[in-house]
């Protein structure tokens, strides 16, 4: 192997281990060596150093989804992208942090405590990627693996200045992820420039049939067919969301780009949702989500793998050994998700989000009629503090401006977030949606937007 | 007093497959254990269901076996509940769309022909095997995801011998059709029995679930017992409580499980990572016109086509395999009493004592039909054939070979017969003074003497009639 | 309606695992913001409306090949159990 390449990764290793001392956000740092000797000659991302987040099983490495139940599973089998990221040549130096079981949006709920913001280490990087973004934001690599199943990947991308992709639904295996919820969850990951981002997908993508909801769909190459020409593309303000977000520096910033890929000849439209739907976004996520979390976990139970407590019996096992390995705000989510399952309660609770999620879906379709793409601001803000006020979960613009996401995860629809500028020195966000299995589109949209801000590598400078 | 009793049976079949319902692992039951297994069987974090074909087909030839109706479009939901025996915390089975619906299946109780329905049948995955030891328990999860069809019956049953002539039908015909092994006493079919009693005229008593019958007999002794035990507590003005029992083998009397308080509540959703599976019309189709011939069908072909007594076509139709060697060699003779018999008693009797399968002996059905014809054709005897020539069959030989060879063939020429009559008769003119005296035995010693005279080789039937002629003759002389 | 510290304490308890006093005090808090958030869910009228399971419904054909392709070692299968003896997975005694 090439030396300079080589260095490149023991580099990056080092450097990753350096920057984890006051990013906290790695889990297991994982030594190249016997990964460069195993490479083979070529591949798309032959000799890149990259992370992937601690919900990725890497056989051989130890693989927690920031979850004390799991602090000791080694898993025996390599996730399906793993393998595909291996024949591409990429050397894999960090698993990182993510908020537990990849239930949460700040980072803060990890087993190895919170990560923090690169740009800003009184600031959450978001979550429940947050350790991907960051080791991406901080410079160390190039490429980090995520999951997104209510923003997860595209949130912490706008708080840590970073591209982040959720494909369509289906368009990446998620055999050998840990789950969150199955209907929602999507394998996602964060670069720091379009282009990159557009090489990655041609890798993780296509058909797995050991998932048989990955789609057959022809993975198209998408770096080649790169180009920036927006000329007639209709893109579709999502005006709930402005009207919602009350940070003018946010709105300034997103009108600004706006003008800007008018220039470029793309068509602006508003879009507005019925208010009402867009409110009954996040509920319709919590309970969804909660509820098929609540079920995918039973299977951590300390009985073949993972931390197990004593007990007198097998029962005592079992409960003791999730009592002790789960947070307390997993235990809140399995209560909610236990709750909305009861049969007594699952046409009133768990059924009707899932008839929600239609009209939501239903409703987002229908703009698509008239639109190639939806952009919105990513968040309404840059990072909250890590010692942050509470936030009220009902207000309007919490549930409008920093949710308006999930939209993504309710109709599989592609969604990437770029960096749209800053405040405080700090970074923030712009979302864009297209059609399902509209990739090509979204990347060309997104690199309109990339030469429209003239964002593009950003490398956080760590204090 | 007399009650209705209501009886509804629930049975669980595991399907012959070589892999998993839904993992690639292989399917070996006695193996040694936790070798059977993958990531995706032991519910590691991150692994996806895939659902195999060959389960799927099977569904659907029992669904036809059985007269249900297919649904075309596949569908899965969870189960779920913990216990360590599950590894997924859920098991995935179908309950809100199983594949088949509304079938049924007739049985023959007491010389009368019932109809009992069938509810559903749907597919799910076993769960793995635990072992009990004094404070420990061991799990081996070779079993975990094994592909099950669940079987539910409408409760049409009113006693233990229609619950055991249903089982038996439903056992014979999965055999058959090679769906399953249905070997009960190995797990691979679990028999559950629902069983209520009621007064006449009024609504449904107070169920109650029998679990652990591993034979058709027990079925019956348990439900025979459960009758009679509710029953009693009816009579004395008591109430049945809902509850799981056993049945115990020794004491042939069912045992309290566990009391029934209130139902679980397994939360069923439909199954997230297996999207809708439209199966295709062809296929379904195809599977269903190939499906092999039934029992039942079996049975009123060989009554229509083959002179048998219906003893002989009960133990042929019970014996698949022995049915199909019956009929091959009924390609080479007409005589389909004696091939029946030979093949019932003689052949089963040697493949039993020299441990060797039906289906792996070396015998040719035309050899044995040979045989057969030989015996009719007077060319050797019964008491060669069964002494001598059928184990030389059995190992392959070509009969004719055999007599040959061993200079079997019979003398059934009357004159040459009569001529070594004679010679006997003369030597032996006591016996013709104990014959007049009215010892018949008299006939059997001299018959003995003439075999020895002709090496065994006279054929006995005609000897016998020639040689009484010829005593008679000389009395009267 | 809210219910109990106990209410909670018991579907936790069926959940497989135990909710502390605080857990359980907070989670009155929770479902009260879960409720008034759920209101914000009954505003939308969803009558005559399905389910929605999987973001895509389109129907699909496939069905995997009956051939044996993916078994581990024991090894591998007990590599992370706690407790292992004699091939199998132990666990306390089960009472049924």
């Amino acid at each position: 192997m090439n030396l300079e390449i080589e260095k490149n990764i023991y580099d990056a290793y080092e450097n990753a281990k350096k920057l984890n001392e006051k990013l906290n956000n790695i889990v297991t740092l994982v030594d190249p060596k016997s990964q460069i000797d195993e490479l083979k000659d070529d591949g798309l991302l032959y000799g890149m150093p990259i992370a992937l987040k601690d919900n990725v099983n890497t056989k051989g490495i130890k693989t927690t989804a920031s979850s004390k139940i799991l602090d000791n599973y080694i898993p025996i089998y390599d996730a399906t992208i793993v393998k595909k990221l291996k024949a591409a040549g990429a050397i894999t130096i960090a698993k990182t942090s993510m908020d537990e079981l990849a239930m949460g949006g700040t980072n803060l709920t990890a087993f190895t405590g919170p990560v923090y913001n690169p740009y800003d280490l009184n600031r959450i990087s978001g979550g429940s990627s947050g350790g991907s973004a960051a080791i991406v934001a901080s410079g160390v690599v190039r490429l980090a693996i995520g999951s997104d199943t209510g923003d997860s990947v595209r949130k912490p991308a706008s708080f840590c200045g970073v591209v982040g992709v959720k494909p369509t639904y289906g368009r990446i295996s998620r055999y050998g992820i840990i789950p969150y919820a199955s209907s929602l969850d999507h394998v996602g990951y964060f670069t720091r420039n379009v282009f990159d981002a557009s090489l990655a997908l041609e890798v993780l993508a296509g058909r797995d049939d050991n998932d048989m909801t990955s789609s057959y769909k022809e993975v198209e190459s998408y770096s080649k067919l790169l180009n920036s020409n927006i000329e007639g593309k209709v893109i579709g303000i999502i005006s709930n969301v402005i009207e919602a977000i009350s940070n003018k520096n946010t709105l300034d910033l997103f009108e600004s780009l706006i003008k800007k890929l008018e220039e470029k000849g793309a068509i602006i439209k508003n879009i507005k949702f019925d208010d009402d739907l867009m409110k009954a976004i996040l509920p319709t996520y919590y309970m969804i989500a909660n509820c098929e979390a609540t079920a995918n976990h039973s299977n951590l139970d300390g009985i073949r793998f993972g931390v197990r407590e004593s007990g007198n019996t097998t029962e005592e096992i079992m409960i003791n050994s999730r009592t002790s390995g789960f947070g307390s705000l997993i235990k809140k989510r399995f209560v909610i998700g236990g709750y909305g399952l009861l049969q007594e309660n699952q046409e009133k609770l768990f059924r009707k989000a899932q008839k929600v999620r239609r009209l939501i879906v239903e409703a987002v379709k229908k703009s698509f009629d008239d639109i190639d793409c939806l952009i919105a601001p990513a968040s309404g803000n840059i990072a909250p503090l890590v010692s942050g006020s509470d936030i009220d979960e009902l207000d309007s613009e919490y549930l409008v401006a920093e949710n308006h996401m999930v939209i993504g995860n309710f109709t599989g629809y592609p969604s990437m977030t770029l960096p749209l500028g800053f405040e405080e020195n700090c970074p923030i966000g712009v979302n864009i949606t297209c059609k399902a299995f509209d990739e090509v589109n979204m990347f060309n949209i997104g690199l309109a937007i990339e030469e429209s801000t003239g964002l593009k590598d950003l490398v956080a400078k760590v204090k | 007093m007399n009650y209705d009793v209501v009886i509804g049976i629930e049975i669980h079949c595991e399907l012959k497959t070589k892999t998993k319902m839904f993992s690639g692992s292989e399917c070996k039951f006695g193996a040694q254990s936790n070798t059977c297994v993958n990531e995706i069987d032991l519910g590691h974090p991150g692994t996806l269901p895939c659902v195999n074909k060959e389960a799927i087909k099977k569904a659907i030839q029992a669904c036809a076996a059985f007269n249900l109706k297919i649904d075309p479009l596949l569908k899965f939901d969870r189960k779920n509940y913990y216990y360590s025996d599950l590894p997924k915390g859920f098991q995935i089975t179908q309950q809100f769309f199983p594949i088949g619906k509304d079938g049924y299946v007739m049985i023959d109780c007491d010389g009368e022909r019932k109809k009992i329905r069938i509810n559903r049948i749907h597919v799910e995955e076993d769960t793995a095997k635990q072992f009990h030891l004094d404070d420990e328990t061991l799990i081996d999860f070779n079993r975990a995801g094994t592909p099950l069809i669940e079987i539910v019956s409408e409760p049409d049953m009113k006693n233990g011998k229609e619950a055991a002539a249903y089982v038996e039908v439903l056992r014979q015909t999965l055999l058959y059709i090679g769906v399953s092994d249905v070997k009960m006493e190995e797990g691979s079919m679990r028999c559950d029995v629902n069983i209520s009693l009621n007064r006449k005229g009024e609504g449904f008593g107070v169920k109650n679930e029998i679990k652990n019958l591993n034979s058709i007999a027990n079925v019956q002794k348990a439900i025979d017992y459960e009758i009679e035990r509710q029953s009693k507590i009816l009579d004395e003005g008591g109430i049945i409580e809902q509850a799981t029992r056993r049945f115990d083998e020794s004491s042939k009397t069912t045992v309290l499980m566990r009391k029934k308080e209130g139902s679980v509540d397994y939360k069923f959703f439909s199954e997230p990572n297996i999207f809708p599976i439209r199966l295709d019309d062809e296929w379904i189709k195809s599977i269903i016109d190939n499906l092999e011939e039934l029992p039942d069908e079996k049975r009123e072909r060989f009554k229509n086509q083959y002179d048998l007594t219906d003893y002989d076509i009960k133990v042929l139709i019970n014996n698949k395999s022995l049915a199909c060697v019956f009929e091959e060699v009924m390609k080479f003779t007409k005589n389909s009493k004696a091939c029946a018999n030979w093949l019932i008693t003689d052949v089963l009797a040697w493949l039993s004592k020299n441990n060797v399968s039906l289906e792996n002996s070396s015998m040719k059905p035309e050899h044995l039909a040979l045989m057969i014809n030989m015996i009719d054709d007077k060319i050797i005897s019964t008491t060669q054939a069964k002494d001598v020539v059928l184990k030389e069959v059995m190992e392959g030989r070509n009969p004719e070979d055999v007599a040959s060879e061993k200079g079997l063939k019979q003398v059934s020429d009357e004159s040459s017969i009569l001529k070594l009559i004679n010679e006997v008769l003369d030597e032996q003119p006591q016996s013709i003074i104990d014959y007049s005296n009215g010892k018949d035995r008299a006939v059997g010693f001299l018959m003995g003497q003439l075999m020895k005279k002709s090496k065994g080789q006279a054929n006995p039937g005609v000897a016998n009639k020639l040689l009484v002629e010829a005593l008679k003759s000389r009395i009267i002389k | 309606m809210i219910k109990d510290e106990n209410y909670y304490k018991n579907l936790a308890k069926s959940l497989m695992f135990n909710l502390s006093d605080k857990e359980a005090s907070d989670m009155k808090y929770e479902f009260e913001t879960l409720y008034r958030q759920l209101e914000l869910l009954d505003k939308i009228d969803t009558t005559d409306v399905k389910e929605m399971i999987y973001p895509f419904e389109d129907e699909t054909h496939f069905l995997r090949e009956d051939v044996v392709d993916h078994t581990i070692s024991q090894e591998d299968a007990l590599k992370n159990a706690p407790v292992v003896k004699e091939g199998h997975i132990v666990v306390c005694k089960v009472v049924k």
